[in-house]
């Protein structure tokens, strides 16, 4: 299907993006995001869940009429307490440091009200309040279960604790689609400009020259940066499994990358002959793509989730589905423009 | 600058799009926004995006307790409890008893279901009669001072390794800065808690005295901050994906051309160009923050809100302006915005989302937003350490790109690197004008470097004081020699030793000059944590020590500044592979002598 001319034209694209080193800012630019997001999760992970940092443990002072109970509750949430005989003697030592937050217990009526005092600094209280939630929750399912009775329905007995990275979501749920969607974005965004730079400069007309028609010039760039993103895709997904990080299904996603960037890609080209100038088709493309991206929230299953599923290896026949169906509808789009392209008559751009 | 004449530009730049091609732009927009606010509605009802919709399989059947809890949670996938653990379902759930195929995702399965049911316990409870027996735990979370000291005490206590020492259990998670605003509030009368700057907890278990059951605290997370960094930083973006454009276009076909010859100065072209994106983009803003503070249950006034958005504007503004100068072609153009948008987000959010954590977050004029929706007070030294380097820093951005606003070099074709040589070289024409640059690029460094001290918030301290060292060093090396570099290629010296030592100690002279004056400015106060101030160790004067040692110490810097300066200018010289020597040999130094300092005073 491709002549040489095509393949020629898609060619000078892609030279003229490594010429002018934009594709290693691309690259870089994606390689920051991911690093910064995985900073943000890192960061936010070890403020939330303390036991993903290797943290001294924390002592927390217990006092008051249901000591015991908080103490058992922090056994069992392993949380070192201590028991203080009042909360006055507990309080002196959270001033002292020696421990690092107070619970006190008063038994009001059938319920128990326990007022936790926590450090007022910040990175500190986040650590402590979690441990606090942890100890009180047990003690919570400890103090139900005793009162069974009295509960119409029963709770639902807890599985046993995992030993689970507290990353494995975000890698195949966040990192994952990111990494592989903005390739296809960035795509998008080139098409038009590789279209509209030749139209804004005026060289549309020199390429007229040449025996080519415009289907050709519009094939041409279309091709170069449609193949572009499904080989960041394949980068990505290599680097990731060097860090350890197994992807499944890799010929599917890559299948499905392909069908997005033929997607935005046929988006961009539209919107670039369409308009001519870059600000307006720009601006359009932006505003549609990520409005596409969100509506595409209709799909029976979000693209975004079609890459979680198959890199984690749960997909379903729905997934399956989604992709064959987009790579058909991007096929389809694509044939749609080529007529489109046929139709147009190069003269309106001089 | 004449005021009418950057007017009638304006008006071009605005009339020019609302006529012709760009009515049916308008159109096509106005029918896109509304196609998709009219699917809106339909994504939110069925729920929204859930992207991790089934990604865990668990193999169950009905009569499992456990049942109703999988079905609700949409994570999971329900399949046959006999299938093979491992390779079809993630986890088995035979009655009450729950086995993970012991994989990685098994794990985090297993993991997701604990935490899972936990929160189904609590939603079937509230159904429950007997609320007392249903809930026996109530919560009372109360925040309070603690007067003990954390760290050593003193000026910014604890450097590396110290914070872990002392067994009052902040770990290495802790992160060293929040040990050190606690040391600040310690040293200080514990009034204000680091000046004002910890501010109240945002949700409704951060007030005092509120009670709950167990389930209902949560650590103070400021969410609103990032709904609010998005919201604001989003409309930025479209805003300078046709800025730059305009911008560009003017470049191309020497288009731009008529406007140089026309009788009006190129400030007036700049500010006449600038002038409605900004306006658009203020309007922007300007409606978001009076929708938010609508909305928001105790608002400030709103005024800071506004004041502190106009920085972070002409900061998107000016950095696309100096990107569209630099660009060659739309498609590094491109590149070149995407880069701005992602680095000047970052910029904007990571400190925002610290706003309750660390005064660090004040380098982004978001927490100014933030803080003021929260009604939270700001003083004016808050206000000014977050708004004046953006605004400098802007500044700085159009004062480069300006410098390339001329026929000589808008037209022509040359590589970003060799640009940014150019734009540094229309500034620097005298031996004198090395100082001033050296004088400018002081914000831009500031704001570079709190980045990078904001980015290694959450590593470590034994790691981090190291890493913010190298950075902090890195970058002002490059700061104090990048424009000295651009004198001696585009030829302005000559290739004299003494030439090269003179401009080298003009350079560093500025840059101390700059640094001092910044710091004054800024009134650096100590309630900064201690890699903050690792971070301005060359700048900055320890208190506690003889005047003898003050006064060396003050003269030591410049010193510093001078000799690591002419360092690299003596190997630029013998070209770029003599820079990239000279700048190796200036880093190590001034490693040196930071990791110096910081050892023997902030430690």
């Amino acid at each position: 299907m491709f002549n040489d001319v095509r393949v020629a034209i898609a060619r000078r694209d892609i030279a003229s993006l490594s010429r002018e080193k934009t594709i290693v800012l691309a690259l870089l630019i994606q390689l920051f995001i991911a690093a910064f997001s995985s900073f943000l999760v890192v960061g936010l992970t070890s403020l939330y869940d303390p036991g993903s940092v290797q943290s001294d443990q924390l002592t927390f002072g217990v006092s008051g009429e249901a000591r015991e109970e908080l103490d058992r509750a922090g056994q069992a949430a392993e949380v070192n307490t201590e028991i203080y005989p009042s909360q006055e003697a507990a309080l002196e030592a959270f001033q002292e440091g020696e421990v690092v937050g107070v619970l006190h217990s008063v038994k009001t009526g059938p319920t128990i009200s326990v007022t936790a005092t926590v450090p007022k600094s910040s990175v500190q209280s986040t650590v402590t309040v979690v441990q606090v939630r942890e100890v009180l929750e047990e003690m919570e399912r400890d103090e139900r279960t005793r009162r069974s009775a009295y509960l119409s329905t029963q709770p639902v007995p807890l599985p046993p604790e995992a030993n689970a990275s507290p990353y494995f979501g975000f890698t195949y749920t966040i990192l994952l689609p990111l990494l592989l969607f903005l390739p296809p974005f960035i795509s998008g965004s080139v098409t038009v400009d590789a279209l509209t730079e030749e139209i804004e400069r005026g060289t549309l007309e020199l390429l007229r020259v040449a025996p080519v028609s415009l289907t050709d010039v519009v094939d041409g760039k279309a091709l170069g940066m449609a193949v572009l993103a499904p080989i960041q895709a394949v980068l990505w997904i290599g680097l990731l499994s060097i860090n350890g990080i197994a992807v499944s299904n890799v010929l599917a996603l890559v299948a499905l990358v392909s069908a997005i960037s033929l997607v935005v890609v046929v988006l961009g080209t539209v919107l670039a002959l369409s308009l001519g100038q870059r600000r307006q088709a720009q601006l359009l493309y932006s505003i549609v793509a990520l409005g596409l991206f969100g509506a595409a929230a209709l799909l029976p299953e979000h693209p975004a989730t079609v890459v979680a599923k198959l890199a984690v290896g749960s997909e379903t026949q729905v997934t399956t589905l989604t992709v064959v169906g987009l790579a058909g509808l991007a096929v389809v789009l694509y044939a749609v423009t080529r007529r489109y392209v046929g139709r147009i008559d190069p003269e309106r751009y001089s | 600058m004449r005021p009418r004449k950057l007017l009638r530009i304006a008006r071009w730049e605005v009339t020019k799009n609302a006529g012709g091609i760009d009515r049916k732009t308008a159109a096509i927009v106005g029918v896109t926004l509304l196609l998709f606010g009219a699917v809106a509605p339909l994504v939110v009802a069925q729920g929204g995006v859930a992207i991790d919709q089934g990604i865990y399989r668990v193999g169950i059947d009905e009569e499992s307790p456990l049942y109703p809890v999988v079905e609700d949670d949409q994570t999971f996938a329900i399949h046959e409890p006999d299938a093979t653990l491992g390779d079809e379902i993630d986890v088995r759930v035979s009655s009450t008893n729950a086995v993970s195929s012991g994989t990685q995702k098994g794990e985090a399965a297993l993991s997701e279901l604990r935490s899972s049911v936990t929160a189904y316990n609590d939603r079937i409870m509230r159904g429950e009669a007997n609320q007392s027996a249903a809930f026996p735990v109530s919560v009372t979370l109360n925040y309070v001072e603690r007067n003990v000291q954390i760290g050593v005490g003193g000026n910014g206590d604890g450097g590396a390794g110290d914070g872990t020492g002392d067994g009052t259990g902040d770990g290495t998670g802790d992160g060293g800065t929040g040990d050190g605003s606690a040391g600040g509030g310690g040293t200080g009368d514990g009034s204000a808690g680091g000046g004002g700057i910890g501010g109240g907890f945002p949700s409704f278990t951060g007030s005092s005295g509120t009670t709950g059951s167990p389930s209902d605290i949560a650590p103070p997370f400021p969410f609103e901050s990032l709904v609010l960094a998005f919201l604001f930083v989003l409309p930025l973006n479209f805003v300078i994906q046709a800025y730059g454009s305009t911008m560009l276009s003017e470049r191309i076909n020497r288009r731009g051309e008529l406007m140089l010859v026309s009788p009006v100065t190129r400030g007036d072209i700049i500010g006449g160009k600038t002038l409605p994106y900004f306006a658009g983009a203020m309007v922007f803003e300007g409606l978001i923050t009076a929708g938010v503070f609508y909305l928001a249950p105790d608002p400030g006034t709103g005024i800071y809100s506004i004041l502190a958005i106009v920085p972070l504007v002409l900061l998107f503004l000016s950095a696309t302006f100096l990107g569209a100068m630099f660009a060659r072609s739309f498609k590094e153009l491109t590149f070149v915005t995407v880069a701005i948008t992602v680095s000047l987000t970052t910029y904007a959010f990571v400190p925002a989302i610290f706003t309750e954590v660390t005064p660090i977050a004040l380098i982004s004029p978001l927490t100014i937003v933030v803080r003021d929706i929260q009604g939270a007070s700001i003083s004016l030294t808050a206000f000014g350490f977050s708004t004046l380097p953006p605004l400098l820093a802007a500044t700085v951005f159009y004062g480069l790109g300006a410098g390339l606003y001329r026929e000589e070099d808008m037209f022509t074709q040359r590589a970003i690197p060799l640009k940014v040589l150019d734009a540094f070289a229309g500034r620097v024409k005298r031996k004198r004008s090395v100082m001033l640059v050296s004088i400018i690029v002081i914000p831009f460094v500031f704001l570079a470097e709190m980045i990078g001290v904001a980015m290694l918030f959450a590593v470590p301290e034994a790691v981090s004081i190291p890493a913010i060292l190298l950075i902090v060093v890195v970058i002002e090396e490059v700061a104090k020699s990048l424009h000295v570099y651009a004198g001696y290629a585009h030829n302005r010296w000559d290739n004299a030793l003494a030439t090269a030592v003179i401009v080298g100690s003009l350079s560093g002279l500025g840059f101390f000059l700059g640094e001092k004056f910044f710091l004054l400015v800024q009134l650096l106060p100590a309630d900064l944590p201690e890699i903050e101030q690792a971070a301005l160790a060359s700048g900055g004067t320890v208190p506690d020590v003889s005047p003898l040692i003050i006064g060396a110490l003050l003269l030591a810097p410049l010193l510093l500044h001078v000799v690591t300066a002419s360092a690299s200018a003596v190997g630029m010289r013998k070209g770029r592979r003599g820079y990239i020597v000279g700048l190796a040999a200036a880093v190590a130094i001034h490693f040196a002598y930071n990791y110096t300092v910081v050892i023997l005073f902030v430690q």
